[in-house]
């Protein structure tokens, strides 16, 4: 056998070192207390992307995505005062999104997001319903038909989410855990069942 | 080459995703992929799906940041504490009180007079004395926590 061997590194994306360091975010915690209009406009700009991409991730849906967005915001300006500067703003703002999402969908009894609130992690493997991954999967294959990258959205959101927060985000187990409330094994066991679910959602001979 | 080997391979592949490898387990596994084609295929294949994953590409909506800007500004300026209300409350109070320290003993006397004149007893007195200086205070108390209530709800602040 002459295989190539390959290492697997999870790799550090340009947006890791976006991150905000310790004194930055002291000052960010300042400005988030006093409510400061400047500092959230920088923070919205900053963070416009990446959280966008978590709410789409997590919903399905484009239209919600935006509500949330706003939403999400508007609680970061109301609860400010509570940020804690010993942790990673971008830990706390996902988790506040994650709540509303998970709020919402208490009241729209969406499925998919249903799982979010209250996942578990011996479920069977299911596809999102239909409605929301038809929203997602338009707004993918508008840019990019191809079939890996709908195929990633076939699975479920809860395992979609631990992936887009460790390999998109590249947050820590820790981080992660702290977004999602739940311990620390239960975000590896996520994990580890959220990368046979990719691999079981992609097509033969893709990738 | 044994079918342990293999899972174990497949074991530390994923485990370098999720939480990475030790130095020994690194060596080990480097060497697997080195002489095992077929992990060394699923190493690339779940290599190439992952940076799908990474690539998968999301357009923020046009003026979404905008438009969450001067949401989030009109929301801050409705629900601003007024700073000018807040000084004059603060006036007040001390106020209040440094008043009320310094015309303890002139009350008392006025009380004690009334007590004498009308023949009350001392408890009734000392009550009336209690309730002279607190019903006022908690009363404020109660406006201030209503205002406060009040503006909460118009700011849609939620706890």
């Amino acid at each position: 056998m002459s295989a190539q061997a390959f290492t697997l590194t999870v790799s550090r994306s340009p947006v890791l070192f976006t991150g905000l360091m310790t004194d930055d975010r002291q000052t960010l915690a300042n400005g988030l207390r006093r409510r400061d209009p400047d500092a959230l406009d920088r923070l919205i700009e900053q963070y416009q992307q990446r959280l966008y991409r978590y709410l789409l991730f997590l919903t399905g849906e484009p239209a919600l995505a935006e509500d949330l967005f706003q939403e999400t915001w508007i609680r970061v300006l109301e609860r400010g005062h509570q940020y804690n500067a010993k942790s990673k703003f971008e830990s706390w703002l996902f988790a506040i999104a994650r709540n509303l999402v998970i709020d919402v969908s208490r009241r729209k009894k969406f499925r998919s997001l249903e799982e979010l609130a209250d996942p578990e992690s011996n479920q069977p493997f299911e596809p999102p319903d239909d409605h929301a991954i038809s929203a997602l999967q338009m707004l993918v294959a508008r840019e990019n038909e191809q079939a890996v990258q709908l195929s990633l959205l076939k699975i479920p959101a809860y395992y979609r989410e631990v992936l887009l927060l460790r390999f998109h985000e590249e947050l820590g187990l820790e981080e992660i855990a702290a977004v999602l409330a739940t311990p620390l094994s239960t975000v590896k066991s996520r994990l580890y069942r959220g990368l046979e679910a990719l691999k079981s959602a992609l097509p033969e001979g893709a990738a | 080459m044994s079918e342990n080997l293999h899972t174990r391979a497949q074991n530390l592949l994923a485990q370098l995703l999720v939480e990475g490898l030790g130095a020994a387990e690194q060596s080990w596994l480097d060497a697997h992929l080195h002489d095992c084609a077929a992990c060394a295929g699923e190493a690339a294949r779940t290599h190439g799906l992952l940076q799908a994953f990474r690539t998968v590409p999301v357009s923020v909506p046009r003026d979404l940041a905008a438009r969450t800007q001067l949401r989030v500004r009109l929301r801050a300026q409705q629900s601003a504490p007024s700073s000018t209300s807040n000084a004059l409350l603060w006036i007040v109070t001390t106020a209040s009180w440094l008043l009320g320290v310094f015309s303890a003993p002139l009350v008392w006397r006025g009380f004690a007079w009334v007590g004498t004149q009308l023949n009350l007893p001392k408890p009734v007195l000392e009550l009336g004395f209690v309730l002279w200086w607190t019903v006022p205070a908690l009363l404020a108390v109660a406006v201030v926590l209503h205002q406060r209530a009040a503006g909460s709800v118009t700011a849609g602040n939620r706890p």
